[in-house]
């Protein structure tokens, strides 16, 4: 997939299109309004991932260009500005997600492949974790025909790791994942262990579940099939 | 004292002193006109004898031989003349007071003495006037006046006191417009209607200040809003650069966990980036007030959210949650935010065994939310720091950056709600919101 990273902070545009090369994507750069406006006008992206702040262009004018030229991109808005307003007139204007800044890159990635599950129409497949069954469609964990009783934030926590299966996760990128991007003091990674710990033991009372990896000192992660 | 009752007692203080000398001084005054009149009176009789005698000669009032004295009176013995032959001497013309006893009864008289020589004889002419008539009229007319004059004082003390209540008005106000606002933004900027100049000064010079001291406010939580955003862009940079680095395979752990460790104090500085803008946001009035939600679901939801983690510590949270309110023109997720912060806060600072008690209660002054904890309390000190930014950073490094009673009390603010903070070192912590109730 074509991916168009429109920032003018060109270290921050350079990691997210590093990230998402081994990740897949061919990424093009464009660090002003103006190039960007360009490169909209002659190629063809399905995201364009763009930063509201740039200097010399308003991003929201970027996206009513993109749509008079019936451009098939994908926004998805990344700002420093995070004002309700501009997420609301962003939304408006048909961008697709709102990232604020500092965003974690995973985060990122499962916005763009959920933005894209949705244009694609791709429906969600089954996820096979030894004698679990991951029913994405609903929402469900089940073990040898026994649904595990998981609360809604288990089941997202266990979920955002396996979409990003093989991937250490830290706790931070897990707590924002789940929490959203909360704006104060909220952050305490001892929630996300708690969550870990309760979901490990409704896991061990089915079966042992040997794929869930705890990282020391980094995070937890889900074991690649072999 | 209001300037009003000071002005009202003054005026009426000055009018009593003013009113006390006059009736002080009236019977004075009024002998004197008396007298005057009187002693006119006195001369004027006393002409007109003398031109009766010039025209008709002594001789109707006094013979010769029979008597050489002439006496008249009118019956109520009010006025006389009295004529009668002296021996010659020194020119008699005075005015003096004297008793005189008339058929038995002794009148005071104002009488004029006055010595006149007709056809080579000299005689005394006497005029007299009763004066007891002057002593009534004197003392009628200080009735008069008293009763006149007290009308008159308590007719322009409740003019005056009216009036200057009507003049005094704008200050109230003026004043009224500086009570009701907890901010300068809130200040009331139309100008208060009077036409007297000095009220209009002093609210023009007000409402210069309050504007003044608005762009002050708004400049400094812009400035804080854009140093938020300028800090964010490199926060995201060196994020994105630890976490590309992270996701290599062939990293040694002990680096992966020094870089976790790097992300971890990185998002240390995120957080308290964004609690600064939240701080700036909510001040500056950034978000909008227009969700209607109940209060004891919100709680609900909190203490849900939460209840893994205290149970993890060994910490019971119960819930009282008896009377319910909707609440109108709120932001929710501000309001969240707010209980959030102070039941985790209790949670953490309750140790395993102790509980939290979240309650919703109806009083008078509406709703009261109460959140109790049996945790380690707080000094007086830390009582009087506990919503300043930063100052509850405790000692142990516990994540957060002592801020999220600061962001609680922000929200408080925002929405007009009152807390109060009790608490016994030892025993446990009370945070109490009073959510007012208007349906």
């Amino acid at each position: 997939m074509n991916v168009l990273i429109v920032e003018d902070e060109k270290s921050l545009a350079t990691e997210i299109a590093e990230f998402l090369k081994t990740e897949n994507f061919l990424c093009d750069l464009a660090f002003t309004g103006i190039e960007a406006s360009e490169k909209i006008a002659i190629n063809l992206y399905d995201f364009i991932l763009l930063d509201l702040g740039l200097p010399d262009y308003d991003g929201l004018d970027l996206i009513r260009e993109a749509r008079k030229t019936n451009s098939e991109a994908s926004f998805i808005i990344i700002t420093a500005r995070g004002a309700v307003e501009d997420k609301v007139r962003g939304l408006d204007l048909g961008a697709d997600d709102y990232l604020a800044k500092p965003f974690a890159l995973i985060e990122l990635l499962s916005r763009i492949n959920a933005v894209a599950r949705r244009k694609f129409n791709i429906a969600n497949t089954d996820v096979l974790l030894d004698d679990f069954n991951m029913e994405v469609q609903s929402r469900r964990l089940v073990c040898k025909g026994n649904e595990v009783d998981l609360t809604k934030k288990e089941y997202d926590l266990l979920q955002y790791l396996v979409l990003n299966r093989g991937k250490v996760l830290t706790r931070q990128q897990l707590y924002e994942h789940i929490w959203g991007n909360i704006l104060d003091d909220q952050y305490d990674s001892n929630f996300i262990d708690v969550h870990i710990k309760n979901l490990r033991k409704k896991l061990n009372a089915h079966a042992p579940a040997p794929w869930l990896e705890t990282v020391r000192g980094v995070g937890y992660r889900i074991s690649s099939q072999e | 004292m209001r300037l009003k009752v000071k002005l009202s007692l003054f005026n009426l203080l000055s009018k009593l002193v003013f009113t006390v000398i006059f009736l002080l001084l009236m019977p004075f005054i009024i002998e004197r006109i008396n007298l005057s009149q009187v002693d006119n009176d006195l001369i004027n009789k006393r002409e007109q004898v003398i031109t009766l005698i010039s025209e008709i000669g002594i001789e109707p009032f006094i013979t010769s031989d029979s008597s050489n004295a002439f006496g008249s009176y009118n019956i109520l013995k009010e006025e006389f003349i009295s004529l009668e032959r002296i021996t010659p001497g020194e020119e008699l013309n005075y005015i003096d007071v004297t008793s005189r006893l008339i058929e038995g009864e002794e009148i005071d008289y104002r009488i004029l003495n006055y010595s006149l020589e007709v056809d080579g004889q000299t005689y005394l002419l006497e005029v007299g006037k009763s004066l007891q008539s002057i002593v009534h009229t004197g003392r009628n007319i200080r009735q008069v006046m008293l009763v006149f004059l007290t009308f008159i004082i308590i007719i322009t003390f409740i003019a005056d006191f009216q009036y200057t209540r009507i003049l005094l008005k704008p200050m109230d106000e003026i004043e009224n417009k500086l009570k009701r606002i907890s901010d300068p933004s809130f200040f009331d900027m139309s100008p208060v209607k009077t036409t007297t100049s000095d009220f209009v000064r002093l609210d023009s010079a007000l409402r210069e200040l309050m504007s003044h001291i608005n762009l002050l406010f708004q400049k400094e939580k812009e400035i804080t809003v854009n140093i938020s955003h300028e800090l964010l862009t490199p926060v995201s940079v060196l994020r994105s650069k630890l976490e590309n680095i992270l996701l290599r395979r062939d990293l040694d752990p002990e680096v992966e966990v020094k870089i976790e460790e790097s992300l971890k104090t990185l998002h240390r500085l995120q957080s308290l980036i964004n609690s600064l803008l939240l701080i700036a946001r909510i001040e500056s009035r950034q978000y909008l007030r227009e969700d209607t939600f109940s209060l004891n679901e919100l709680l609900m939801e909190i203490a849900a959210e939460i209840n893994p983690v205290a149970e993890d510590a060994g910490v019971l949270i119960r819930k009282e949650l008896n009377d319910d309110h909707q609440l109108r023109k709120f932001n929710r997720s501000l309001i969240y935010s707010m209980f959030y912060n102070i039941v985790n806060n209790a949670v953490k600072n309750t140790p395993p065994g102790g509980d939290v008690l979240i309650k919703s209660v109806r009083q008078q002054k509406g709703i009261i939310v109460v959140i109790s904890d049996t945790g380690i309390g707080l000094t007086e000190g830390q009582k009087k720091n506990l919503f300043l930014r930063f100052k509850m950073r405790n000692e142990d490094s516990r994540e957060g950056t002592g801020i999220g009673l600061a962001i609680a009390k922000t929200v408080a603010d925002f929405h007009n709600l009152e807390v109060t903070v009790s608490s016994e070192p030892g025993r446990g912590t009370k945070f109490s919101f009073s959510f007012p109730e208007i349906s």
